[in-house]
């Protein structure tokens, strides 16, 4: 069907819903609200010996609040959520305020270093921290010499160490948002500031930053659910240092009975699904006077770039220290624990036993092949379905049509839904469906698909809400129908956004483990899996190798997506 | 509508009927003998052409080579393993048998009959060979049969726990020099705290076992998140001296690479077996049961021994290297962890671990 023929039919009728919404909030309804019904449905009923619903109860829901812990265990999520949050927010806006606004040199290769360090698959990532700063790594070694210490000095099993590896791990998405950010606001202000006398740090602090104030709230709430319902960082150092926050203590309950009872995880995952919907309503609030933050308009709207002087180098020494702390330095320990068949410390005997076989054993696993293949499929469909839902479902909520409520929280609801409760919520639906889709490559891609849909309506509608309508409307007055401005007007200016936000959720889904571990079946397994099990099983010098390897392939990727953009002028 | 209620209504029919059908088929086949049995199984499995399992056996070192032989043997099913740990696999195979939408025809791995069968999700069978095992490798009710063993006991870094001082028995375990610096998993199933505890409350019966593990519980050990290979690879690293409850020949391979590590059975040695079900409504059952037929007989478990596993069967020839800590070999006792045993237990030794090994 000619789409534009749809959009011309409905021309002039702005207070009807168009067929667009209604169809979009089909869509996003047979997506979302299945596993939302299956998950209340598990929080509300005992378990059985097969995994089947029992009775009606609200037990799951009274113990919650009757154990002694909860209250300890939620401070420790806040603590935990707001660290990481605050962390990977300043090296985010570090970043991106010295690469937009600044002329440090280099500073355009941020970006493709954020990538890289986003397609490093977590374990690899959590482990090589590990490494480094564990009990008998580089930095405690440091420290006991500088200290004089003959015990570890400094505890990466702790609050402190889970909020330093979550912190990083959200950095170069930070950056990427915030880039985004400072790139679309209309630099006439700041250069404006400048002119009237005020310095370059008045001009960042008194404009620069409440300017930016909805993406920068967005991105942070953003970033203090997904650490608040974290599960794998809080898993891996938190349990060996008993720090628990709600979710270990979660999943502490379901690991106690066999088949695992999923009761508990579901009123948690209620609980929170009501401490988000109240976020965003807190979200909503704030930004309920959009027009303040329109400052994307009609008039060019490239922002000066702020000469540093001297100052340029120091930027640049800042820039040099993030990539080392986000990329060398864990790039670097894979890469040499991928070179020898175990890790006993670092020393001089090490390296004599250093060899490829790591990478042979890599390079002869047809599973491996099979797996990269697979994931490549995954992730390039996931992100190509997400950008198709977020970009309209962002204009039209930031010009709050009929109906973008409920598709705003459509699209926003699967952020209350931590990864691994996502995943058992789709098994069950996929295992009803009267058609054979469980452990397909598409019931990945459908699960994954609803999991990232807020990281794509994040991306797109900090976007969509600086645009100002000014642009539309003078569409409007020359006589545009609303699918024309959306595909003329609107969409051009989005599509740098919403290739960055499709480059994202493509690195997201490389990395992501909860889902695909329920949903992948045998003829589907993905990459990130694979690592899992490697690292489960501890084979981590193989992991090691099969991460390098991949990484390589991540690179590959950015550097080309990095290249398209410039051959292309789409500024990514 | 019309269409949607249709396709349910087909499906759901088709389903219940095939797994009426297959119902009986297994036990009639469990009937069968000699040359008869190979011959149907051999004839069926050709019209199925596939068999699924769900394993505990690590991928690249285990499953692949299996894959391999098996399919080199019957050309014409394609074997199809997947991977995961025992609560994974249960959780798996449980979905599929609720949704009536079987995927799986084998589950093996250690500690999976017992919750699978209390979901009445598994169909009994009979093999010929397995009349080769020990009594203890087989369930007299016929729903598993082990197909290899594990020995679990203490590893050591031979760089920071000289010769002299290596703990030789579970009381040695409590002397004051090694607090703070032993750790054991606290998450997997196999190898794990949870999985010791309830070995110590068998062996020692309740009262003395608290007295002990009150005890234990005063060292500090660290409690890794990960699977006991990794709890090894932190010995090696250095970054603990002591690995409880691993199993025993992880530190005698990576020893052979040159690594500054090395195990002590105690006894008695933690013995436990990884059995294999066939799972209820199987949808390709005489391929599974070749598959299974396979998995004992002397060629399968010759693979899996080849990848570093135990086999059930104890009349294959164990290297010398790993003699030490079989019990069998080594003159020292086993304490064997049935998967009942393991399966009741558990629910109170997860408690027990909470009250003396967490620190809140």
């Amino acid at each position: 069907m000619d789409s534009s023929q749809v959009g011309r039919t409905k021309a002039g009728s702005q207070d009807h819903v168009s067929p667009w919404t209604i169809s979009l909030v089909a869509i996003l309804i047979c997506l979302v609200v299945p596993p939302i019904f299956y998950l209340l449905k598990t929080s509300v009923y005992t378990t059985e010996a097969d995994g089947s619903f029992g009775v009606f109860t609200l037990e799951n829901y009274t113990s919650l609040f009757e154990s002694g812990h909860t209250l300890e265990d939620l401070v420790n999520s806040l603590i935990f959520a707001f660290g990481s949050a605050v962390l990977a927010i300043s090296g985010g806006l570090l970043q991106a305020w010295i690469v937009e606004r600044t002329d440090a040199p280099l500073r355009q290769y941020v970006f493709l270093v954020s990538i890289i360090s986003l397609g490093i698959p977590h374990v690899l990532y959590t482990g090589a921290w590990l490494l480094i700063l564990g009990r008998n790594g580089p930095l405690n070694l440091l420290l006991m010499a500088l200290t004089g210490s003959n015990q570890p000095v400094f505890d990466v099993y702790s609050m402190t160490g889970m909020i330093l590896i979550e912190g990083m791990l959200w950095m170069p998405l930070a950056f990427l948002l915030m880039g985004n950010v400072f790139r679309n606001m209309d630099g006439a202000f700041e250069d404006a500031a400048m002119m009237s006398g005020a310095s370059l740090l008045q001009t960042l602090r008194r404009v620069t930053l409440p300017l930016s104030t909805p993406g920068l709230l967005a991105l942070f709430l953003l970033i203090f659910i997904r650490a608040f319902e974290a599960f794998d960082i809080p898993a891996l150092i938190g349990g060996v240092g008993d720090v628990m926050v709600l979710s270990t203590q979660i999943f502490a309950s379901i690991r106690k009975e066999l088949p695992s009872n999923f009761g508990q995880a579901g009123s948690f995952s209620m609980v929170l699904m009501c401490i988000v919907v109240f976020l965003l309503w807190v979200q909503r609030r704030i930004l309920a006077r959009g027009d303040k933050f329109q400052t994307v308009t009609g008039k060019g709207y490239r922002p000066r770039i702020k000469q540093l002087g001297r100052w340029r180098f120091f930027a640049t020494g800042l820039l040099g220290l993030i990539t080392v702390l986000l990329l060398v330095l864990p790039l670097g320990m894979i890469a040499l624990i991928s070179l020898v068949p175990f890790y006993d410390g670092l020393s001089e005997a090490m390296l004599s036993r250093i060899s490829a076989s790591n990478y042979i054993l890599a390079a002869n696993n047809p599973h491996f092949r099979t797996a990269v293949f697979n994931t490549l499929l995954y992730a390039f469909g996931t992100a190509t379905f997400v950008a198709l839902m977020t970009t309209g479902s962002a204009w039209m909520s930031a010009r709050r049509m009929r109906g973008s409520l409920l598709l705003e929280q459509l699209t926003s609801a699967p952020l209350a839904f931590p990864a691994i409760v996502l995943g058992v919520a789709f098994m069950q639906t996929f295992l009803n469906m009267p058609f054979a889709i469980y452990g397909t490559l598409i019931s990945l891609v459908i699960a994954s698909t609803v999991q990232y849909l807020p990281y794509g309506m994040r991306f797109s509608h900090s976007a969509a809400m600086q645009i100002h309508r000014e642009l539309e409307e003078a569409g409007a007055s020359a006589g545009a129908t609303r699918f024309q401005i959306f595909s003329r007007i609107v969409l051009p200016l989005l599509m740098p956004v919403v290739l960055m936000s499709w480059l994202f959720v493509v690195l997201l889904c490389v990395r992501g483990v909860a889902l695909p571990i329920l949903l992948a079946g045998p003829n589907s397994q993905v990459v990130s899996v694979m690592l899992y099990d490697l690292w489960v099983n501890g084979q981590v010098n193989e992991l090691a190798a099969f991460g390098i390897i991949w990484s390589a392939l991540m690179i590959g990727i950015g550097v080309c997506l990095y290249m398209l953009s410039r051959k292309t002028g789409v500024r990514l | 509508m019309r269409n949607i209620i249709l396709a349910a209504t087909l499906s759901i029919s088709a389903l219940v009927g095939l797994s009426n059908a297959q119902a009986v088929e297994v036990k009639d086949l469990n009937q069968l003998q000699g040359a008869e049995r190979e011959r149907i199984l051999v004839e069926g499995a050709r019209k199925e052409g596939k068999v699924v399992m769900y394993s505990a056996m690590i991928e690249n070192q285990a499953l692949r080579p299996l894959k391999e032989a098996f399919q080199k043997k019957y050309p014409f099913i394609e074997a199809e393993f997947w991977r995961a740990d025992t609560r994974d696999l249960i959780n798996k195979a449980l979905a599929e048998a609720r949704a009536r939408n079987m995927v799986v025809d084998v589950v093996e791995g250690g500690g999976v009959s017992e919750a699978l069968l209390r979901a009445n999700a598994l169909e009994p069978f009979k093999l010929p060979g397995s009349a080769r095992l020990p009594a203890a490798m087989i369930d007299p009710k016929g729903f598993w049969v082990a197909t290899r063993v594990s020995y679990f006991g203490m590893g050591y870094n031979t760089k920071l726990v000289p010769e002299n001082e290596v703990p030789k028995t579970y009381q040695d375990l409590l002397d004051p020099k090694w607090k703070g610096r032993m750790a054991w998993t606290a998450e997997a199933e196999t190898g794990s705290a949870t999985m010791f505890i309830s070995f110590i409350r068998g062996y020692m019966g309740e009262a003395k076992a608290e007295d002990y593990l009150r005890e234990l519980g005063k060292q500090d050990i660290a409690n890794i998140t990960a699977s006991p290979r990794e709890v090894v690879n932190k010995v090696m690293a250095g970054e603990y001296a002591i690995a409880l409850n691993v199993f025993l020949h992880h530190p005698i391979i990576s020893a052979k690479q040159g690594a500054q590590v090395s195990s002590q059975p105690m006894d008695p040695i933690l013995g436990n077996a990884s059995v294999m079900v066939l799972a209820k409504g199987a949808p390709h059952p005489h391929a599974a049961l070749l598959l299974m037929d396979y998995l004992i007989s002397p060629e399968g478990q010759a693979v899996i021994q080849k990848a570093d596993y135990f086999p059930a069967d104890p009349t294959l020839e164990i290297e010398p290297s790993v003699a030490r800590i079989v019990p069998s070999k080594n003159g020292m006792n086993m304490y064997f962890l049935s998967e009942e045993e393991l399966f009741k237990s558990r629910a109170k030794s997860i408690d027990l671990q909470k009250k003396y090994f967490r620190r809140r």
